[in-house]
């Protein structure tokens, strides 16, 4: 069985958030609910780099295990879901999460949370496959379909991956070993400037941070 | 020949010297990248530009918030960083200490039942009633026991029932269940954050130490341990522990509570609500443990004590047994009331009914 895992490319990711927007229609989410998002770290400066991030499907995820009424379960395929119909919103699960993945919308009396929503790495919920019970619910199950999270096939920079975490491995490992993964691989002097090398200091434009 | 032998000794030499150069060589080569580092020092001066993106993603260094398009709480922020402490503290310290705090306490209360039994009122009943609360007393004393109750038993659901109520109601069942519990402690906390304050004043007054009898009482562990029983006032110095555990913990409670509710109304972010809830339940924890001697003491443990808070008047020999200086004021008349009134007992549950010995109020 596949371990289905994302992985962004943050030399590539150019905070188009198509991904964002890919899944929002795909899987018809709630107002005021972003299951994906894209967050840009020092946003105008030298070194500015850009990570589109959902759930990540963990393998020992916290929301799982902090839920207090144990509605989330792992499919074979390693994606995090989790029961809507016994999920009582209480929210624990977004306080324990890394990524910021569960979303509520808003629901109720005095702003009370609904049902907690979440990526599903495009597989849907409990119910049957792409019945409309489950599509109200959760969205697309283009998994079921065979397809892959609409979010990374419609990435245009292929920086977010979704797939089977050995070959979003193989794929990214390629890709690190042809540009190099640090700054000192060859060539950094000829295209950044030698000066800035030797000094060693933060080369414009590519080390992060800025000053 | 002389060809032949020059050749033989060529070979012989090409031999020795290729093997020499490969021993040489194999010994060496591997040696230049440290050689060159060695000699270029520069090059490994120059920091990863990758390493320093993913310390400011987790956040090492310095709190790091992004941009993004998304707007909502926390979007901005790519690492929650306490998510897993937090998840670490509600997992592996809350749910198995507090478990192990509560249990072990009414093991406590079971074994003083088991070993000292119910405290009888020595004299025995007198059948004179003396007036101890008054209906404002008594009718705050049960919103507030009541709130609290549901309040905790709401609480505690939350935190155990994955264990102990879903393999007996199921996971529909369970969810229902728990879903009445969140509603109910997210609207009974405002009943309680109401009714906290009016407490606090109400019982103030009967509440505050009083160093010479107070200190005495407490080192004597009030007589539940064996010896006598140290004079108390109106209220004992343990019920004076109470009180301010109850009220002071109940006042953190409110405040902690009120950052956890309505979290669409004012967008708290992750950190207020962790931080809200670590304080919280531990506090909960800590007042539902002296709950339990309190709810002990005032129902099995002592008799004559419950009817106190339901009927507002207690037996003159109760009173005389565990509050003396209390009782002591009373007989001197303090209002112009009189302890040794008729005695006004048979059915007199009701205050309305009884004669008050103090006019209090």
């Amino acid at each position: 069985m596949a371990r289905m895992k994302f992985l962004c490319d943050v030399e590539r990711c150019i905070e188009c958030n198509a991904c964002v927007t890919a899944c929002k229609n795909e899987n018809e989410v709630p107002w005021g609910v972003n299951r994906r998002r894209v967050v840009t770290i020092n946003d105008g400066s030298p070194g500015e780099r850009s990570m589109s991030v959902a759930c990540m499907h963990c393998s020992d995820a916290p929301c799982a295990a902090v839920c207090p009424v144990d509605c989330f379960y792992y499919t074979d395929d390693g994606v995090v879901l989790h029961d809507k119909d016994i999920c009582i919103g209480c929210g624990y699960c977004f306080y324990a999460c890394p990524f910021g993945a569960p979303q509520f919308p808003q629901d109720g009396a005095f702003g009370s949370r609904g049902k907690m929503d979440k990526c599903t790495f495009c597989a849907g919920g409990p119910e049957e496959d792409n019945s409309p019970e489950e599509h109200a619910k959760y969205g697309s199950n283009r998994l079921a379909e065979g397809k892959l999270p609409l979010c990374a096939e419609m990435c245009a920079t292929k920086a977010l991956l979704a797939g089977d975490g050995d070959t979003v491995a193989d794929i990214y490992r390629e890709r690190v070993t042809w540009r190099g993964s640090s700054g000192i691989g060859w060539g950094w002097g000829v295209a950044y400037g030698k000066a800035g090398l030797r000094e060693g200091k933060a080369i414009e434009g590519k080390a992060t941070g800025g000053e | 020949m002389s060809n032949n032998k020059q050749s033989r000794i060529r070979h012989h030499r090409m031999v020795v010297f290729s093997l020499l150069s490969l021993v040489v060589l194999t010994l060496v080569l591997p040696l230049i990248p440290y050689a060159i580092a060695e000699l270029g020092e520069t090059a490994g001066n120059v920091a990863n530009p990758g390493t320093e993106y993913w310390r400011d993603v987790r956040q090492r260094d310095r709190i790091v918030t992004g941009t993004t398009q998304v707007r909502g709480v926390d979007t901005d922020v790519l690492i929650n960083v306490t998510g897993e402490e937090w998840r670490q503290f509600r997992m592996g310290q809350l749910a198995p200490y507090g478990a192990i705090v509560l249990g072990v306490m009414v093991g406590i209360l079971v074994v003083y039942y088991l070993v000292r039994g119910k405290i009888r009122i020595e004299a025995g009943r007198s059948g004179e009633r003396v007036r101890r609360y008054t209906s404002a007393e008594m009718t705050v004393h049960w919103i507030l026991a009541i709130t609290f109750v549901l309040l905790a038993l709401s609480g505690l659901i939350l935190i155990y029932g994955r264990w102990v109520l879903i393999p007996l109601l199921g996971d529909a069942g369970f969810s229902a269940t728990a879903t009445a519990s969140k509603v109910i402690h997210n609207y009974g906390g405002l009943l309680f954050a109401a009714i906290v304050p009016v407490a606090f004043f109400l019982y103030l007054k009967d509440s505050l130490f009083n160093l010479k009898v107070d200190a005495k009482w407490f080192l004597r562990a009030g007589g539940y341990l064996g010896g006598e029983e140290p004079s108390a006032e109106k209220v004992n110095a343990g019920q004076k522990a109470w009180y301010w555990v109850a009220m002071l913990g109940g006042f953190v409670l409110v405040a902690s509570g009120l950052v956890l509710d309505f979290p669409n109304i004012f967008q708290q972010g992750r950190e207020w609500l962790q931080g809200a809830h670590v304080i919280h339940t531990i506090v909960a924890i800590g007042v539902i443990v002296f709950f339990f001697v309190h709810l002990y003491l005032a129902t099995i443990g002592v008799e004559g004590a419950l009817e106190s808070i339901t009927s507002g008047h207690v037996d003159a020999n109760w009173a005389k047994q565990h509050h003396d200086l209390w009782y002591k004021e009373l007989q001197t008349g303090q209002g112009g009331g009189s302890a040794s009134e008729e005695p006004s007992m048979s059915g007199g549950s009701h205050a309305g009914g009884v004669a008050s010995p103090i006019a209090k109020d």
